[in-house]
């Protein structure tokens, strides 16, 4: 038995605890002190990252429930680099929307990052299984939150999939107990030693590969991130997927069918991204790539480069989530067809994403360089030969729709006439210290690599040895060299306002239609049975009548009638009583 | 000269410096240039791989010639998937 005294101390020792009532007491303010909510969070982040090292390396918050052993608090190493991410992306999300005063938005923008952090913190199943759905539940209002119809349905179709994932979980870890007798945490795996696909390990792969958007299970980040609020994009752009590339890192590292899944995931956004109009949509499929790159570093066993690359991608798509939001609080639109030449009057703002681009797009001195690298020479060093070209295919993708489509489209390509101001000094100041980690983590990657979950593996790891720069110049710079000439020759498509189907169609379309079909269907049976029934018993009434009724028989002697009628009714109940007593 | 304009549209007719054209064709020249030497360390051993991986990593322009023909692929190729999944802005707000 835990008492209540241990269990309080159990739970505030918890940093993801900290994060949550944070945000909870936040959001106790009125809306006339609304101004407060973001400093009280922002001394709220502090709290819960000191007690992340103040705690150190180690298994806390033991609980029993049920007789089973619970850790609800685990900090090793893997764990760490994304707590430590988690808390940078969480404060400069706060700072980026400062004078944001809408209550549940404002609570969600703490409490759904909380929840991520409790997930990755979380040394057994069950407690992973609690954060997993609270961050479900409270992200949802980030997407609710612009309050149009659109985003409502969006937001419906959003938590169901969540909620699937969910419950996938909730049946995979089920399995799990039953073939291991353990709720722990850690590496379980997609086959048992015999080689056999195991049902425990596909039902808990599935339930993280829907939130790390595997291929065809992906459409629910375009479907719902781009609807959200300026800000609320950017704050559901970071935890959800990273959160799943930390639990598949946990449980599947070196699964080999990873490195598949991981390189289609790379792939298909790539041709996505280059017909996309909505530009905030074109960073979502550059989430999906950049998760597919993570997914297919765990299958290679490469969880450094995994948890290496988690860490930069939070950092500098959030920058260009944070640019391009910038430009649309501004401009009301992030279209690429209605945007351009808006490096005139907003030059920080562009200068702070062309930084993105260039990081994303993994530039020597840049973080994406220091950490993207060691999942393609993990490719190598495994002899993968179409996987390691694959990976470089990719990173010319994401030079295309990230490190130029973004910056260009927004920032030059045709004038639109916009003039609006630089962005506010919030947005600016979130926005450099992204750039600063970019660009100085980039020179100096030390503090980052001794973060990595192998320190060990980086011993020998030297991203600017002069080949590795030789070789990404050349890959790169000829890259964007072939998109000048696309300019210049006027090759390069251009923007059209459109939608893209993707396999959101599937389910809202078709499936729309299938399930009014069913729910008609069901409607015309359900009549036909109702009136099965009731004209049975109009018959067996009308029968009673005959029998009973004035003109029948019994009533010849009615209380002798009515004497038989309730013997057969006593009769019946005490056969009843008799057979089920 | 900026401030002067609203929060919105506007101008048009102000050129920037990148839309100049001597911006323009100085950015290409430059580019041209640190691709071109960028191209150029492939052949230098300093800058080559002790023990490659695979037997393309030999040849010294690899990565340019793999970065550069791809992302042309991709622009040219991708472009014709709008032919199959492109619909008109408003397609979900008809159906939905």
């Amino acid at each position: 038995m835990t008492s209540a005294s241990s269990l309080i101390s159990v739970l505030f020792a918890n940093p993801a605890v900290i994060l949550f009532v944070g945000a909870a007491l936040a959001a106790l303010f009125p809306d006339s002190r609304a101004g407060l909510r973001r400093p009280l969070m922002l001394v709220f982040i502090f709290f819960s990252g000191s007690q992340l090292y103040r705690l150190g390396l180690g298994e806390y918050g033991a609980l029993s429930l049920f007789g089973e052993s619970l850790v609800t608090l685990r900090v090793d190493r893997l764990a760490r680099i994304f707590a430590t991410v988690f808390h940078i992306a969480a404060a400069l999300n706060i700072v980026y929307a400062w004078n944001e005063r809408d209550r549940a938005q404002t609570f969600a923008s703490l409490a759904y990052p909380a929840a991520a952090l409790g997930g990755v913190l979380a040394g057994d199943l069950i407690t992973l299984f609690i954060w997993w759905e609270i961050a479900a539940i409270t992200s949802v209002f980030l997407v609710w939150a612009p309050g149009t119809r659109a985003t409502f349905l969006s937001g419906m179709r959003y938590l169901a999939i969540q909620i699937l994932s969910g419950v996938l979980l909730l049946a995979g870890i089920a399995l799990i107990w039953r073939e291991t007798g353990s709720l722990a945490f850690s590496e379980i795996g997609l086959r048992d030693p015999s080689g056999a696909v195991k049902l425990s390990g596909l039902v808990l792969l599935l339930a993280f590969g829907i939130k790390a958007a595997f291929p065809l299970l992906h459409n629910w980040v375009q479907d719902a991130y781009p609807k959200s609020t300026i800000s609320g994009t950017i704050v559901l752009s970071i935890f959800t997927t990273k959160l799943a590339v930390y639990s598949l890192a946990r449980a599947f590292p070196g699964t080999e069918e990873l490195i598949y899944i991981g390189v289609v995931m790379t792939f298909f956004p790539i041709f996505f991204a280059l017909i996309e109009n909505d530009l905030r949509k074109v960073l979502c499929y550059s989430i999906n790539n950049q998760v597919g790159f993570m997914v297919c570093a765990i299958g290679l066993g490469a969880i450094n480069g995994a948890a290496g690359y988690a860490f930069g991608n939070i950092i500098f798509e959030g920058l260009l989530f944070m640019a391009l939001s910038a430009v649309m609080y501004r401009t009301g639109t992030s279209k690429a067809t209605e945007l351009g030449g808006i490096y005139k009057t907003m030059p920080l703002t562009m200068i702070m994403c062309v930084v993105g681009a260039l990081s994303i797009s993994a530039f020597p001195g840049t973080l994406g360089f220091v950490t993207k690298g060691l999942i393609i020479d993990g490719a190598a060093e495994q002899h993968l030969f179409f996987v390691w070209l694959a990976l470089l295919f990719a990173s010319a993708g994401v030079l295309e729709h990230a490190g130029i489509k973004i910056p260009y489209f927004t920032f030059f390509a045709h004038d639109s006439g916009k003039r609006p101001k630089e962005a506010p000094w919030h947005m600016q100041a979130a926005m450099a210290v992204s750039a600063i980690l970019c660009i100085g983590v980039g020179f100096y990657p030390d503090p980052l690599y001794a973060l990595m979950p192998d320190p060990a593996a980086m011993a020998d790891y030297h991203p600017y040895s002069l080949y590795h720069i030789a070789e990404q110049a050349q890959l790169l710079l000829w890259a964007v060299l072939a998109f000048a000439l696309l300019v210049v020759f006027k090759l390069y498509p251009a923007e059209v306002p459109s939608t893209n189907l993707d396999t959101d169609w599937l389910y809202r379309v078709p499936g729309r239609a299938i399930l009014r079909w069913a729910a008609g269907v069901t409607g015309v049976l359900w009549d036909y049975c109702w009136k099965l029934y009731t004209d049975r018993v109009d018959v067996f009434r009308s029968r009673i009548y005959a029998v009973h009724g004035p003109e029948g028989r019994l009533a010849r002697s009615w209380p002798i009638g009515s004497m038989a009628l309730w013997t057969a009714v006593v009769l019946g109940a005490v056969l009843a009583i008799a057979f089920f007593g | 000269m900026m401030s002067a304009h609203g929060p919105d549209h506007h101008g048009g007719d102000d050129k920037g410096w990148a839309d100049s054209k001597a911006f323009r064709r100085g950015f290409l020249a430059v580019l041209i240039l640190v691709a071109l030497i960028a191209a150029a360390l492939g052949f230098i051993p300093a800058f080559q791989k002790e023990h490659p991986h695979f037997d393309v990593e030999k040849i010294p322009v690899f990565f340019a010639l793999y970065g550069f023909v791809m992302f042309a692929l991709i622009v040219l190729i991708g472009q014709h998937l709008r032919k199959i999944v492109g619909r008109d802005e408003r397609y979900y707000d008809e159906r939905e």
